[in-house]
């Protein structure tokens, strides 16, 4: 399953600094993800992990360090205060449109239906004929295994449930790259499952995907790559095979082993 | 010769005041309605400078909210009635009329209560904003929406959804703010009620009609609120 070296690079991190107030999170990240390529990202929490993955779409803008999506780099400004941001908003909002987010917490709209949760960016966004859009959401609800509760809200729905359309919801989009981050962290030990399935299936699809995730059978089984973030740099990196069964991290082995 | 009759008092005969009343309701239904709608784009507005505002428009916001709130609707009225007729005087002065010129009193009144629900708007809306999960809000920022994409269909409908309850109450004081309007001059239910009072010797009739009519006016609103509410509240995980 692993992404041949000589795929083109979907997303580029080069030496990525986020800072919250006098916090350092991020220190020097750098990273890439070539098409097709399923990476884990792993950490305890407050490692910057998640920071790391919101950085990708500027939920997070950081201090310093280049984010490439596609060969395109995401132009930041410096202000007077030292602070950083977008130079050019449009180019986020279209580079955000290209990938897919999936959070811990869904954050499915909760005042629209399943199916008006996954085609409202399609319509509203990328302006799809609405019919074509409706088409192709049934397609991925029936796809994530929910189709028969398009018409629900969200609210009437389990957390794996709500998972898989927050899924159905990012693929719509027809992203480039799907970012996770940690979706399986909110879920009852029994829901996991479901939406673990889910994410098995897109990868072997050979969607290119970023996963921060404490699934460790996931990025042991699933997974082309895995990358272990330690206090704000990558402390491990590599296929899961070998930073599993080798690791030279001491911390990375204690990590696992807990 | 007696006088009229209570019946006499609310037909539409050629003696009736009905028509007079009706005329009375419609203009404190229309009063209230461009009072509400002013407020609610003041209202929109505060909200937004209270939520996410520099530090500058913030204070403005507090400011205004804080004054509207703290001087009787009655002093408010009068002040854009007499402050207005002052403008309105000056100009015309500047192109030779003469003497006081008077505000249009439904202008001024509308703008009146639009300012003081304004105030009251502002904070029914930043409440609702709060209780809207940020989550969802993220959400949309991810999939690449811009800012009024967002807001018109994410943000906007999810405030008002926690918003309507609260809108509900500025209504109703609104509708009986309106009646306050009628010191500018305006004929609504109110003033009207006191001229049939004043020119027929039968006020209690005629104050007991206009309390039925605003009775019945906050009742119906009251109903098409309620109905807004729910549709609006589709999806929300009941108890």
């Amino acid at each position: 399953m692993s992404a041949a070296v000589t795929a083109p690079v979907a997303i580029r991190v080069h030496d990525l600094h986020k800072s919250f107030g006098p916090l350092e999170v991020l220190k020097g990240v750098s990273l890439d993800a070539r098409e097709g390529e399923v990476i884990s990202i792993l950490g305890s929490s407050g490692s910057g992990k998640s920071t790391l993955l919101r950085c990708i779409n500027m939920l997070e803008v950081p201090n310093s360090g280049t984010i490439e999506v596609a060969g395109e780099a995401i132009r930041l400004k410096t202000l007077s205060d030292g602070r950083s941001r977008p130079a050019d908003q449009k180019q986020v909002d279209r580079i955000r449109s290209e990938l897919g987010m999936v959070f811990q917490s869904f954050n499915l709209w909760s005042h629209k239906t399943v199916l008006e949760n996954v085609i409202e960016a399609p319509v509203h966004v990328l302006k799809r004929p609405r019919a074509e859009a409706v088409e192709e959401a049934e397609a991925l609800l029936a796809k994530v295994g929910i189709a028969d509760k398009r018409n629900h809200y969200p609210s009437h729905l389990s957390g794996g449930q709500q998972q898989r359309a927050a899924i159905a919801r990012a693929l719509a989009m027809r992203p480039k790259a799907m970012l996770f981050d940690e979706p399986t962290s909110a879920l009852d030990p029994e829901l996991v499952g479901e939406v673990l399935r889910v994410m098995r299936g897109l990868a072997e699809e050979g969607r290119t995907m970023l996963v921060v995730t404490h699934e460790m059978g996931f990025a042991r089984d699933v997974s082309s790559r895995v990358v272990f973030v330690h206090k704000g740099t990558i402390e491990e990196e590599g296929p899961p095979h070998e930073v599993f069964t080798r690791s030279k991290s001491e911390r990375f082995r204690q990590f696992i082993k807990s | 010769m007696t006088g009229p009759g209570f019946l006499d008092i609310i037909s539409f005969g050629p003696d009736g005041w009905g028509p007079a009343l009706a005329a009375g309701a419609w203009m404190t239904i229309l009063i209230a309605i461009a009072g509400f709608a002013i407020g609610g784009v003041i209202g929109t507005f505060g909200a937004w400078a209270k939520i996410s505002g520099g530090p500058l428009l913030c204070s403005l916001a507090e400011a205004y909210t804080t004054i509207l709130r703290g001087i009787p609707d009655l002093l408010v009225i009068y002040l854009f009635y007499f402050g207005g007729s002052a403008v309105v005087t000056a100009v015309g002065q500047l192109f030779g009329a003469e003497g006081f010129v008077s505000f249009p009193g439904f202008l001024a009144g509308a703008l009146a209560v639009g300012i003081t629900s304004g105030a009251q708007q502002t904070e029914v809306y930043r409440g609702a904003f709060r209780a809207v999960h940020p989550g969802e809000v993220e959400a949309a920022t991810a999939c690449g929406m811009g800012r009024l994409l967002k807001f018109r269909r994410i943000t906007a409908p999810l405030t008002l959804r926690y918003a309507l309850p609260g809108l509900g109450n500025v209504w109703q004081v609104v509708l009986k703010e309106s009646a306050l309007v009628s010191v500018t001059g305006v004929v609504e239910l109110l003033r009207q009620a006191q001229i049939g009072a004043g020119s027929t010797s039968r006020p209690f009739d005629f104050f007991f009609i206009a309390a039925m009519i605003y009775l019945a006016i906050s009742t119906v609103s009251g109903l098409v609120l309620q109905v807004t509410e729910r549709r609006f509240s589709r999806g929300v995980r009941r108890g």
